[in-house]
């Protein structure tokens, strides 16, 4: 009963600010649609028994990834600047195909949601002892996967930040002193 | 209904909106923006499956969610940079232009 | 003493309150901690201007009441009755949101500190609440951010990204600093790692994370060695330069409030919380607290202004290795000898 009471708003909340997020011209506001967004789905979490994913949602995506969008829109200076071209929307003929494949997806999707419906009445939580035990137990190879990736983004980023800041040639980028 | 499987359902209309939002933007931000959407909304799908069955394991495949996305921006952000120093636009559609002339 | 207080404060609470009676319980609990808290916060101004003075030889105020002791009064009367000047050119609803965000979240946090052992000193015991702490202050980054966009002005952008780039730098090693004592711990509760402390403060077992922490606790609150984003001799005052009175004010008291709030934390996971001889434990925690907020604002007497590429070498290459090693030394050390450390966490 709890449950629904944070689950419902939360999940509203969620839906409406992601929708703003696509439908708004500004990008700093399209981010802080999607802040909220996050934290609405945090909560979710927190709904569903995982407080510490809860947590983790807030610190990492809203807290360091969705900062990195604002830090990026500022430099670049691009969210006062209106796009004209981005005032263009699509003709309404360029948008049925797609609309149409998007409801299907979603109708489907709910389809198979009502249909075959798995019981489990009590969802329980799950201790962040018993995660954390899976998590370095059974999945110690993802940690270490994830790590990898995570590598890979820090020489990724390096290397394509370095070549930004040599602004006329490619050549020089790589190979340039620092 | 239960909580969880509402948040199936969520999860879907989340990603399907992340969808339309890289279909429909042509400014590269929100398209990156848009994929963090889907992201996210997979994430959610995993965790009410996790609640659905009370296992951890969709918890954990959260968790390795993470580190893929913040990645996946970091990337595509310098990457955004980059097309943005070379361009002077972030619309994809004149750079998809400029690309072919 | 200590011992029996930790029991007491790990047993769960005998009496089971109806839910509106928990609800205006609550209510009550925030009400008297948000009076407390921003009646302090107001002293904690007042406390600087006056330690700031006798340390560089100034007198400070003094002028109203006795020793000036009504001074934050004046300050804050002085501050409602002033001209709002609201730039034509901001993005008018982020400029009016940014400083409410960093005032709602520093004092959001309050909601899970505990200051004494029984359920009365804190409002809620959230099994997350270190996370709920780290959570909160990384949206706090936003406000900055978000005041340093909205008011359009080239010394407000200037400040707002600087903050920008310096807070996620120092938030990671904050993060990696506070897995020490988890691991030491055992628990995300902050009730439950004071409850950890009884026997060895967490200062005495995690020396270098206390060190990390501390460092990177100045750097987040934006103070003296480290408050690059608004700089005066720079660029004016950096992501507030546009925001004129009670905007203002509530700019200074997030700063002053997000002050108290580390005090808290530092107090609360590594200083042993409200443990303590002799002294009733709220006390003991109040003390704790005093002396950190001392120890900010000596550190704002004492130390010059880092240049922008020392502070950023400072959070990557010196404390973020250090952080890390602190948690994989910790981590080896409890697969090692569990009994040890465990002994000494419980």
């Amino acid at each position: 009963m709890n449950n629904l009471l944070i689950f419902y708003p939360a999940a509203v909340v969620a839906v409406i600010t992601t929708l703003m997020v696509i439908l708004t011209r500004n990008p700093v506001y399209a981010v802080i649609y999607l802040i909220l967004s996050l934290c609405g789905v945090a909560l979710v979490f927190f709904s569903l028994g995982a407080p510490f994913l809860a947590a983790l949602e807030v610190i990492v995506y809203a807290g360091a990834i969705i900062v990195l969008f604002l830090f990026v829109v500022m430099m670049l200076n691009i969210g006062r600047v209106m796009n004209e071209q981005d005032c263009l929307r699509p003709s309404r003929k360029q948008m049925i195909l797609p609309g149409f494949l998007v409801i299907v997806l979603l109708v489907e999707t709910l389809m198979c949601l009502f249909a075959a419906a798995p019981v489990n009445p009590a969802a329980s939580s799950i201790s962040t002892k018993a995660l954390g035990q899976a998590l370095y137990g059974k999945h110690y190879l993802g940690v270490l996967l994830s790590a990898l990736v995570l590598l890979i983004g820090a020489i990724g980023g390096i290397h394509l930040g370095r070549a930004s800041s040599c602004p006329d040639t490619k050549e020089r980028s790589i190979h340039a002193p620092r | 209904m239960l909580p969880a499987e509402q948040a199936l359902i969520l999860a879907a209309i989340l990603f399907v909106t992340g969808v339309i939002g890289v279909i429909v933007r042509r400014n590269l931000i929100f398209v990156l923006m848009s994929v963090e959407i889907m992201f996210n909304a997979a994430g959610l799908a995993f965790v009410a499956g996790s609640a659905l069955h009370g296992q951890p394991d969709g918890q954990i495949f959260f968790i390795f969610i993470l580190p893929v996305a913040a990645a996946e921006v970091a990337i595509g952000l310098a990457l955004a940079v980059l097309v943005f120093q070379k361009y002077r636009t972030l619309d994809l559609w004149t750079i998809a232009r400029s690309r072919e002339e | 003493m200590s011992e029996m207080i930790a029991l007491a404060a790990s047993a769960p609470p005998a009496v089971v309150y109806p839910l509106y009676l928990q609800a205006i319980i609550a209510i009550v609990k925030g009400a008297v901690l948000l009076f407390v808290l921003l009646t302090l916060a107001a002293y904690a101004v007042f406390a600087e201007r006056r330690i700031l003075a006798f340390m560089q030889g100034r007198v400070g105020p003094n002028r109203a009441g006795p020793f000036g002791f009504l001074q934050p009064l004046a300050d804050v009367f002085k501050l409602l009755t002033k001209e709002e000047a609201n730039p034509p050119f901001a993005d008018k609803w982020l400029y009016y949101a940014a400083p409410a965000i960093i005032t709602i979240t520093s004092m959001l946090t309050f909601a899970v500190i505990p200051f004494g052992p029984s359920d009365w000193f804190i409002i809620t015991d959230l099994n997350v609440g270190l996370l709920f702490f780290l959570a909160l202050s990384s949206l706090g980054v936003y406000s900055i951010v978000l005041a340093g966009w909205s008011s359009n002005s080239k010394y407000a952008a200037l400040g707002g990204l600087r903050a920008t780039a310096q807070m996620i730098s120092y938030e990671l090693p904050m993060s990696l600093a506070l897995v020490g004592v988890v691991l030491a711990a055992g628990t995300f509760s902050l009730r439950e790692i004071v409850c950890a402390q009884s026997g060895l403060w967490f200062i005495v077992i995690q020396p270098v994370g206390f060190a990390v922490f501390l460092i990177a606790a100045v750097a987040e609150s934006r103070r003296t060695p480290f408050d690059l984003p608004e700089a005066e001799n720079e660029i004016v005052a950096g992501f507030h330069t546009e925001y004129s009175s009670m905007k203002f004010a509530l700019f200074f008291l997030g700063e002053y409030v997000s002050i108290m709030l580390l005090s808290c934390i530092i107090a609360v996971v590594y200083l042993g919380g409200w443990h303590g001889p002799w002294l009733p434990p709220p006390l003991w925690m109040l003390i704790k607290v005093g002396a950190l907020v001392f120890f900010f604002i000596w550190i704002r007497a004492t130390f010059p202004r880092l240049r922008y590429d020392h502070l950023m070498e400072l959070g990557w290459k010196w404390l973020l290795p250090l952080a890390i090693a602190n948690v994989v030394i910790t981590a080896a050390l409890l697969l090692a000898f569990p009994k040890l450390v465990q002994g000494a966490g419980k």
